[in-house]
């Protein structure tokens, strides 16, 4: 290697070294001023530099002379002021005696006071409600109707047959007429409250429109201020604690679990489990065909538990019903509770429940609560 | 660390959990059902001949009423059968009754005896369940009797099913009322609860007030003017004899009602124009001074068992209700809404109290619980007043009067859910019914 090569590759390493840290030897920059400028257009600068100048003070005033004496003073009259008539008020006749006032009775005397040592609570000073809200509460308030459900059924045409599900009536259709479809008469639900309504409920029915209108408002003071907070601010995140960590773990396990064994284990159901919405319609089924309206007050506190086997067809058979248990009620209340729940069953089920064929292995026993204790007096 | 052992213990538990949580039942709770009357069918009941068919149609058609009358049931008109029972002992052809939505079906059969009795035999069935609900029964008794027969199957339908007491084969007790207004002729008449066997008690001679049934059944309690002010009488049912009880001189004695124990009487008094409630032994005529304020008591009721006293009193400046001791003692008001309460009536399940309750300008009729709590309004009329339990303490009977110079009094009856308010037919103006217990 000659000198020439050395010094070339010494060079080229001293310029690689500086490109590559350079940066650490780099040495501040001078201070220099900052002055901020406007940009304006010809036109402003002209309109500022033909600016008016300021007034110049006036040194000689007019001064308004003084008036001459006598001059403008208005003249004294010698006659005297007409004085204004005054009407006089015309005699009216003779007033009528004062009645005597009849005796009444005096006011019946007081209870007298019960004059306690203890102060009086001072309850604070209510707020304008007549203003804020109207006397008698708006919301809709149920009708009265020989059947109480859930759901509240407005009274169908008298016509129409009674069924569980509102059906619409087939009628023949000379363009359709190439596809048969079967006959379907009109049905409706009967008509239902939601609460049982007394007469003396039901009057107040008619008065239920707010007796009075409310005041308007007074405008607001001063906008708000306590800034609200945003949608977008995230949640409050529970903190992870080692329950919550073991709940986990055990969820995800579970799925896993279920996943894992789902098509394997011959004795376990295939496929997936009932949805929520399966579950609930099966739920609203039953409930629709439970009738606690002949049950005892007592039999009215008892929660019975009551299973059933399915066939495949998704109904019930009648002789798998069995009460499983029964809490708050004498064992005759039991058993009433449980004969209803019973009825409910085999009623409903009679034409099959619409439950998932697929997934039979999932409700082939079914435990039932039944539960009346929102169903007591509505 | 604890983390992950924790998460580990879960892991090794899990291990053995997919195959207990699959193989478990479905499980759904219900706690929304319906609250409507219950479809039943009581085809007629079978005889051996047609002396026997016509009793058998007529008892069919009372134990329909009588289940019907109570709101909780829908009877099933016997032209819609698709089956006809022509034997007793032959079986149920559920299916026929599930066709036409039978939830519950009677059937029955009436045969007379050597001796001229009436037999009656019935059976419950469950139709879709498609069994007996309970044992079949058998019922003897007069010919004339023919209709307590029907009140008492009718009363095991109805126990059997709702699990409630029974109340149909009971009687009430009540004020007749003919004549005009300003002249109405008034006296004590007794039926069956549904309005039937009507008979009357007293004659029209003098006004009568407050009837009341003796815990037994077999005595009854009442005010009569007979003598020119009011007076408590006690008479047999049985034999219609009366007697006057003590009376101490220039008192008037006035809504007086039996103990549970049958022996004692508690009522008002009113002497020297103050009127109190007094206890009085009804065989020997000792009494004791129960109230001692100087406002109007009145309207005692007994708790069923017997050991407090539940009256109306004005001791607050208007009238309410108070609760107290048998035996008096420091009361206790239990009536807080606006209005006036009266007539309090303590019902024979001793969980609830029936009363009159006047506001803004209307009468209702209500029940509350004995600590006042939970007070339910159950009708609203122009006028009404006096409500008397049924013998189960599910319904309350009452009277309503009409407005007007031409309004007149009658009966009603109204379920405690406030369902099912039904007028009790009766031939006259009714006022003051007082309900007797079940009979035996």
């Amino acid at each position: 290697m000659n000198t020439g090569q050395i010094i070339s590759g010494a060079g080229h390493l001293a310029l690689m070294g500086w490109a590559l840290f350079g940066g650490a030897f780099q040495s501040e920059p001078l201070p220099f001023q900052v002055t901020e400028v406007t940009a304006i257009s010809a036109e402003e600068f002209a309109a500022l530099s033909n600016a008016p100048n300021n007034p110049e003070a006036v040194a000689n005033v007019d001064t308004p002379e003084p008036p001459a004496e006598g001059e403008g003073v208005p003249e004294l009259s010698a006659t005297e002021d007409a004085t204004p008539e005054m009407s006089q008020p015309e005699a009216s006749e003779t007033p009528p005696a004062d009645t005597v006032p009849e005796p009444q009775e005096p006011p019946a005397p007081l209870p007298e006071a019960e004059v306690s040592d203890a102060p009086p609570v001072l309850t604070p000073p209510e707020e304008d409600v007549a203003a804020l809200v109207p006397e008698v509460s708006p919301r809709p308030q149920p009708r009265p109707a020989p059947r109480v459900a859930p759901e509240p059924v407005a009274q169908p045409d008298p016509d129409v047959e009674i069924d569980e599900v509102d059906q619409q009536e087939t009628t023949p259709d000379a363009e359709a007429a190439e596809t048969v479809e079967e006959d379907t008469r009109e049905t409706a639900r009967e008509e239902a409250t939601t609460e049982i309504v007394t007469e003396a409920e039901e009057n107040d029915l008619a008065s239920a429109a707010p007796t009075r209108s409310p005041r308007p408002r007074t405008r607001p003071e001063t906008p708000a201020t306590e800034a609200e907070p945003t949608q977008d601010a995230p949640a409050p995140s529970e903190p992870e604690t080692d329950e919550n960590a073991v709940n986990n773990a055990l969820a995800e396990a579970l799925g896993q679990g279920q996943a894992q064994t789902g098509g394997t284990d011959q004795g376990a159901p295939s496929g997936p489990p009932l949805t929520a919405g399966e579950k609930d319609a099966l739920r609203v089924a039953v409930q629709n065909c439970w009738n606690v309206g002949s049950l005892s007050s007592e039999a009215l506190r008892t929660t019975v538990v009551v299973s059933v086997t399915m066939s495949e067809d998704s109904r019930p058979v009648t002789s798998s019903i069995e009460m499983l248990s029964a809490s708050g009620g004498s064992g005759s209340a039991a058993k009433q509770a449980y004969e209803a729940a019973r009825r409910a069953i085999i009623r409903c089920g009679a034409s099959g429940f619409n439950l998932p064929k697929d997934k039979y292995d999932h409700w082939r026993n079914i435990e039932m609560t039944f539960n009346p204790e929102r169903m007591r007096i509505k | 660390m604890k983390h992950y052992v924790m998460t580990l213990l879960a892991a090794l538990m899990l291990w053995t959990l997919p195959a207990v949580a699959q193989n478990g039942p479905l499980r759904l709770e219900l706690t929304e059902g319906v609250i409507e009357p219950m479809p039943f069918a009581v085809p007629e009941f079978v005889a051996d001949d047609a002396a026997g068919a016509e009793m058998g149609r007529r008892i069919a058609q009372v134990v329909a009423a009588d289940l019907t009358g109570t709101g909780l049931f829908r009877e099933i008109p016997q032209d819609a059968f698709i089956s006809r029972v022509t034997s007793f002992s032959s079986p149920v052809q559920f299916a026929d009754w599930k066709a036409i939505n039978a939830q519950a079906l009677v059937t029955g059969a009436v045969t007379l005896d050597s001796t001229g009795k009436l037999v009656v035999r019935f059976r419950l069935y469950d139709v879709f369940a498609g069994q007996e609900l309970g044992d079949g029964l058998q019922l003897v008794g007069t010919q004339d009797g023919w209709r307590r027969i029907a009140h008492k199957v009718a009363d095991q339908v109805y126990s059997r099913i709702t699990g409630e007491a029974p109340y149909f084969d009971s009687r009430v007790v009540f004020v007749s009322e003919t004549g005009p207004k300003d002249q109405r002729a008034k006296r004590l008449a007794i039926m069956d609860y549904d309005g039937a066997n009507v008979s009357y008690l007293t004659g029209s001679s003098s006004i009568v007030l407050a009837p009341r049934f003796s815990p037994s059944g077999d005595r009854i309690l009442y005010t009569s003017y007979e003598s020119g002010f009011p007076r408590i009488y006690v008479m047999n049912v049985g034999s219609a004899q009366r007697r006057a009880l003590e009376q101490q001189e220039g008192s008037m004695s006035f809504a007086p009602r039996f103990a549970p124990d049958g022996r004692t009487v508690v009522y008002s008094m009113t002497r020297g124009g103050n009127t109190d409630l007094y206890s009085m032994d009804i065989n020997s005529g000792a009494g004791t001074r129960l109230t001692t304020a100087p406002s109007i008591e009145t309207a005692p009721s007994f708790s069923p068992d017997g050991r407090r006293i539940v009256f109306e009193s004005d001791r607050s400046g208007n009238q309410q209700l108070y609760v107290m001791p048998a035996n008096g003692g420091e009361a206790q008001r239990i009536s807080f809404g606006q209005g006036r309460y009266g007539t309090p009536v303590w019902s024979p399940r001793g969980d609830l109290i029936a009363f009159t309750k006047q506001s803004k300008g209307r009468f209702h009729i209500g029940v509350m619980r004995v600590d006042g709590s939970e007070e339910r309004l159950l009708t609203a009329s122009f006028l009404e007043e006096g409500p008397t339990w049924s013998p189960n303490g599910r319904v309350i009977m009452f009277t309503r009067e009409t407005q007007g110079a031409q309004g007149s009094a009658s009966l009603y009856s109204v379920d405690i859910t406030g369902r099912n308010l039904r007028e009790v037919p009766t031939d006259t103006g009714a006022s003051d019914p007082s309900w007797s217990p079940l009979q035996d």
